[in-house]
């Protein structure tokens, strides 16, 4: 039963947010790299001085690592959560809340790895780097991991009687989105008949439904809400957050499409927070995948099971090639995972910072105060994340 | 079974394959064309994948037990690409399946589908289970069951 207690709520804020941007293609670079240049700018750009960073949170580089690499001289705190990124941001919000630190350093570097792409294999050092690449495969016969979106992209097809279009759909808004966003990775224009002539991966899925593997990194700034008002940046507090999982978890094993961890996001995010779809001016549903963002849209109530790609035709926005939710609230404005690059997530959180605080370029939504996030997949990493102005 | 093979040497049998100690039975069992599933001894529900004890009651009591092998087709996918594996040619895309058997709902197992052709391979049509060899050791796959042969 989702728990209305959220003692944390608006305590602790996103004081800034950088990104290098994302290409997909193998950068000369390491991962340590990657996350160095984000931290340095954040750092800068949030108008604190590295010794006042006590905490930091990241996957890939250690925190150890990041630390000496920024040579950021103590910390009290660290956190080396998995992906997807609300992971991060909910893990040092809580550390903040709770003073075990109070100003964190939260990273992420995307990186192609060498079992992902031909072009990393090439390249010696990538190899080295990329783990488990070694390890024997578990063969074709499985639905694990991202071959379980598929199997499910099949089961959504046939309970609905609905065909790959709504799959393209989610697609062509996220690369529509990209058209305005100098970093993202893949920002040529796409048609339906595009999406439907890509090359078939595994079939009901095409390359195009699934995320594009990039170089690059994030980086983020949480301290308290009081600290962050007397930095530069306008804070964005974190009104609620949530890492849902449901008890079947295994990808085959998932009882239904309407039982699995994204209805324990929205039901929690709705216990805990303020605000709801009526108040919200931006919305970032998981894109990692397309029958994801399907998912998302009708879990998170915005319609019926079954009608996301009626959904996204009926709120399509003709003069710019997109979804405008209610004629207003746009989708993935930077892309999202599959026309910025695959980020894990951290790229729809530093987008809706960037959003919330004015600094989206082209593509700022006018006012926008208030940001629904619901991130990561469905079998074992739902999540969701609240954000506002205050 | 004192005529069982060694850990040692299962694990050589199956390259690859996440062999634990809560799931040596289940392989032990392909060896002998024999596909086992956890059953609880307190509550009798079934699971999959193998786990040390029953997750709805807590019983450690868990017996690695025969299936039918029957059941239907619950997901289906078309690989145009995957890993290299012995006997797979992806040049016609191979087909992998969920299959909920029918000892109990919800209780589903992955594989492939043989001597079939793609287009018969759809979401709710009956399947019994066959065994095939990949790399020497047997693998359970499935064939569609129609009237004739269900
Ligand atoms: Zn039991």
């Amino acid at each position: 039963m989702p728990d209305s207690r959220n003692p944390m709520k608006d305590r602790v804020a996103i004081a800034g947010a950088s990104t290098t941007g994302f290409i997909a293609k193998n950068l000369e670079r390491s991962q340590t790299s990657l996350a160095a240049e984000a931290c340095v700018d954040v750092i800068r750009k949030s108008g604190i001085d590295r010794s006042e960073i006590d905490g930091i949170c990241g996957s890939y580089p250690t925190a150890a690592v990041m630390q000496s690499t920024l040579g950021i001289p103590e910390l009290t705190w660290s956190g080396n959560p998995f992906i997807p990124l609300v992971d991060h941001i909910a893990t040092a919000a809580a550390a903040i809340h709770a003073g075990l630190c109070n100003v964190v350093l939260v990273y992420h570097a995307a990186y192609r790895v060498s079992w992902n792409t031909g072009s990393a294999l090439k390249d010696p050092f990538r190899r080295i780097s990329t783990p488990g690449l070694s390890d024997p495969h578990p063969g074709p016969e499985t639905m694990a991991s991202s071959a379980g979106y598929t199997g499910w992209a099949s089961r959504y097809m046939h309970e609905y009687g609905v065909s790959r279009e709504d799959f393209g759909l989610v697609a062509m808004n996220s690369r529509r989105n990209a058209a305005q966003n100098p970093g993202a990775a893949l920002r040529e224009p796409m048609t339906m008949d595009d999406y439907l002539a890509a090359r078939m991966i595994r079939w009901p899925l095409c390359l195009l439904d699934m995320d594009v593997a990039v170089d690059g990194a994030d980086a983020f700034i949480l301290t308290t809400a009081d600290r962050a008002r007397d930095l530069p940046l306008p804070p964005v507090l974190i009104n609620a957050a949530v890492l849902g999982q449901d008890r079947h978890n295994e990808e085959d094993q998932t009882v239904s499409l309407r039982q699995h961890g994204q209805q324990v996001v929205i039901e929690t995010l709705k216990a805990k927070g303020d605000f709801w779809l009526d108040d919200i001016d931006l919305y970032y549903p998981y894109d990692g995948f397309t029958p994801i963002t399907l998912n998302w849209i009708e879990n998170a109530g915005w319609c019926e099971p079954g009608m996301g790609g009626k959904f996204l035709r009926e709120h399509w926005d003709d003069a710019s090639s997109r979804v405008l939710i209610n004629g207003r609230i746009p989708m993935n404005t930077h892309g999202g995972s599959l026309s910025e690059g695959g980020t894990q997530g951290s790229g729809h959180i530093r987008e809706a910072v960037h959003q919330l605080q004015g600094l989206a370029g082209d593509r700022q939504v006018a006012g926008a105060r208030r940001a629904l996030l619901t991130i990561g997949g469905f079998f074992f990493n739902a999540q969701g994340l609240m954000l506002h102005t205050g | 079974m004192t005529d069982e093979i060694s850990n040692e040497a299962l694990v050589q049998r199956f390259p690859g394959e996440p062999i634990t100690h809560d799931n040596a039975a289940h392989y032990r069992g392909r060896l002998r064309r024999q596909l086992l599933v956890n059953r609880c001894d307190s509550c009798g529900a079934w699971h999959a994948p193998a786990k040390p004890i029953c997750p709805d009651c807590w019983s450690s009591r868990v017996t690695p037990t025969s299936v039918s092998g029957n059941g239907t087709i619950f997901m289906a996918i078309f690989l145009h690409q995957g890993p290299p594996a012995e006997g797979v040619d992806y040049s016609t895309p191979y087909p992998v399946v969920t299959v909920e058997l029918q000892e109990q709902a919800g209780l589903r197992i992955t594989s492939t589908v043989v001597g079939a052709s793609n287009a018969d391979i759809t979401i709710g049509a009956p399947v019994r289970l066959e065994w095939q060899e990949r790399a020497g050791s047997p693998m359970p796959v499935f064939a569609l069951r129609s009237a004739a042969n269900a």
